[in-house]
């Protein structure tokens, strides 16, 4: 046995039906992922990399082949064994932040635990613990529209490592915020890759961003590219 | 269902309160006629159960078959010997006729029409147990009473029948002959039969001549050990042919007093049904007013539940958030519609009590409560199954990109 990946997509094919035309958003992917490697997926609109970050963070299954999270298929599970394993295996960090405007910054970093049935204490104290972590810990009664679009992207990160995944997957995370908040908070994520060991897939269409990574991969019309 | 997930429900609610309101406004009207027209109909369905009970089930009744209140039929009476023939059929133990005519009644100068109803002295108690009457002041009536009179319940009071109050010892007319008040009734509970006065057959005689021994009324009660339907039959079968009449063609029937209840009872409870039925369509609109509500809800959420699905919700995580959020809808707009059908029945029942409606009071047993609000709830919880399961089949993949 070589090296343990935690990620590994074997000929990855997504196939969307529009009317009486079949998409095929993703052609034959194939990809490996070392557990605590830093991973950019880089690729201009259209390529495919929604998608592939949909594969990746089991909130999609894919049309043919295979994908193992962690040594298990995923690739034939059915909805609520997605649910219950992207709970606990994946962090998402989204461009848009996606929080839910009606919960404080502490009610969202919790949210993620109460599927995982985690008691009402222990999410209390662990959220409180996060959002010390991202500096928030004085904002953490406020809602997503009190808060500035940096400090809700470190909400989202604080949410995205309470149920402390496998993966953090990060889709355009600094695409809505300034390049100064933007840095910080690509600084911040490389902490957690080199102190906390965690692994990130990444992507982003901004090769700035992507040099942060330890290897970047390109996405062109479906399939891995050598460049774009 | 976890207390964080009813928070968040609860967060929704409060966040959409127009839309909220509105919503449960909608449930509280039809839960509250439900609620008010049930306790109406209670109330009723216990005076009669108390009327029963105080009448006893051994009574039974003849009277003319025919349309009008019961007794005022001149065309029909029976003899006082039919009476007596009556009283001797095996398995009766008492029968006595009653007079029963309209007469103008006047007080001062007043003057009004109201039911005289002629009994025999000797039979009082008989008459006022078989039409649930007591004596409330003075006395009732005995041999020999021939002006006098006792009288229901309303001649007591100011502005109730006559605009001054009767008092025992006072006079008054009945067709321009002077009655003596000896009595008064306790209150029926409608104002038509408390309004009746009581007099001996000999006044009724003297006022009517012409009506003597012609009965338009025969109270009957059977023996303990008879069963009071299968005598009915015996006493109709029986009169028939004494009277020389053919089956089926009698000038008169012979009804229970449980019978004739249970016609009163059927008759408020269609009337009752009925109106039921309207508050129950209000309660189904209100229903679709849920689901269309909540169908909204799921729309503009869509994006959240692609949030709460992307970080580990499960589709029935989904579904019972929203199948709470109606639930609560319902369940809150059927405690608001408890109270306000209270409110509402109590205010009517005050009024009717005044008007001298007794039998129409509501009643507020703890199921009616109970089951309102549990079916307000249901309702809620039903109409939000739907929409809640659009809302937990939604794709994360593609909420998440819903703007």
């Amino acid at each position: 046995m070589g090296e343990k990946y935690i990620l590994e997509l074997i000929d990855v094919w997504k196939i969307y039906r529009m009317g009486k035309i079949d998409i095929n958003a993703l052609r034959g992917v194939n990809l490996k992922v070392k557990l605590g490697e830093f991973l950019a997926v880089m690729g201009p609109s259209g390529s495919g990399k929604s998608t592939l970050m949909n594969m990746i963070g089991c909130l999609d299954v894919p049309s043919k082949g295979s994908i193992y999270l962690d040594g298990h298929d995923i690739s034939k599970l059915y909805e609520s064994d997605l649910a219950q394993l992207r709970g606990r295996k994946i962090g998402f960090v989204f461009q848009q932040f996606n929080l839910i405007p009606t919960l404080t910054a502490i009610e969202n970093v919790m949210l993620p635990m109460i599927f995982q049935n985690i008691k009402r204490e222990e999410r209390v104290r662990k959220a409180e613990k996060l959002l010390d972590i991202v500096k928030l810990g004085d904002r953490r009664y406020h809602r997503p529209t009190e808060l500035s679009g940096g400090q809700q992207q470190r909400v989202a990160i604080a949410r995205s490592l309470c149920n402390d995944p496998e993966i953090l997957l990060a889709d355009e995370p600094t695409g809505n915020l300034d390049s100064t908040t933007g840095q910080e908070f690509m600084q911040f994520l490389r902490k957690l890759h080199t102190e906390e060991g965690k692994t990130i897939i990444m992507v982003t269409h901004d090769r700035e961003i992507a040099k942060n990574a330890d290897r970047t991969e390109f996405l062109k019309d479906g399939k891995i590219a050598k460049n774009i | 269902m976890r207390i964080d997930e009813i928070k968040y429900s609860l967060e929704n609610l409060k966040h959409r309160g127009l839309r909220s309101f509105l919503t449960i406004l909608s449930i509280v009207i039809g839960i509250a006629s439900i609620f008010a027209l049930m306790s109406f109909g209670m109330g009723i369905g216990e005076y009669i159960e108390a009327v029963a009970e105080e009448a006893g089930s051994d009574k039974l009744f003849i009277q003319a078959k025919g349309i009008g209140a019961p007794g005022t039929d001149d065309n029909f009476f029976l003899l006082d010997t039919d009476v007596d023939f009556v009283g001797k059929i095996n398995g009766v133990k008492e029968a006595s006729g009653v007079y029963m005519k309209t007469a103008e009644i006047e007080h001062g100068k007043d003057k009004k029409f109201a039911f005289i109803m002629g009994a025999n002295p000797d039979d009082m108690e008989f008459v006022e147990e078989t039409f649930v009457i007591k004596i409330d002041k003075g006395r009732t009536l005995k041999k020999g009473d021939m002006m006098k009179a006792v009288l229901g319940y309303s001649y007591q009071f100011d502005n109730k029948f006559f605009k001054k109050a009767i008092k025992v010892g006072d006079k008054i007319g009945i067709n321009k002959e002077i009655f003596e008040v000896i009595g008064f009734y306790d209150e029926l509970g409608n104002p038509q039969d408390d309004s009746n006065i009581y007099i001996t057959f000999d006044a009724m005689e003297e006022l009517y001549p012409e009506t003597k021994d012609k009965f338009g009324f025969v109270i009957i009660r059977s023996e303990k050990s008879e069963k009071v339907s299968e005598l009915a039959d015996r006493i109709q079968e029986r009169l028939r042919k004494e009277k020389g009449q053919e089956k089926g063609k009698e000038d008169f029937f012979v009804t229970t007093f449980e019978d004739a209840l249970a016609t009163f009872s059927t008759i408020i409870g269609v009337l009752n049904g009925i109106l039921l039925l309207i508050a129950l369509i209000s309660v189904i609109v209100a229903s679709v007013n849920i689901m269309n509500t909540m169908y909204t809800a799921v729309l503009e959420r869509t994006k959240e539940i692609g949030i709460m699905k992307a970080v580990g919700a499960r589709n029935s995580d989904i579904l019972w958030i929203f199948v709470f959020e109606s639930g609560f809808i319902g369940m809150t707009g059927g405690i608001l519609g408890v109270l306000l059908g209270y409110v509402i029945s109590a205010t009517i029942g005050g009024v009717t009590a005044a008007a001298g409606f007794a039998l129409l009071q509501p009643v507020y047993p703890l199921y009616l409560t109970l089951g309102c609000i549990i079916f307000s709830f249901s309702i809620g919880a039903v109409s939000g199954i739907m929409p809640a399961l659009q809302a937990s089949k939604l794709r994360p993949s593609e909420s998440l990109r819903y703007e």
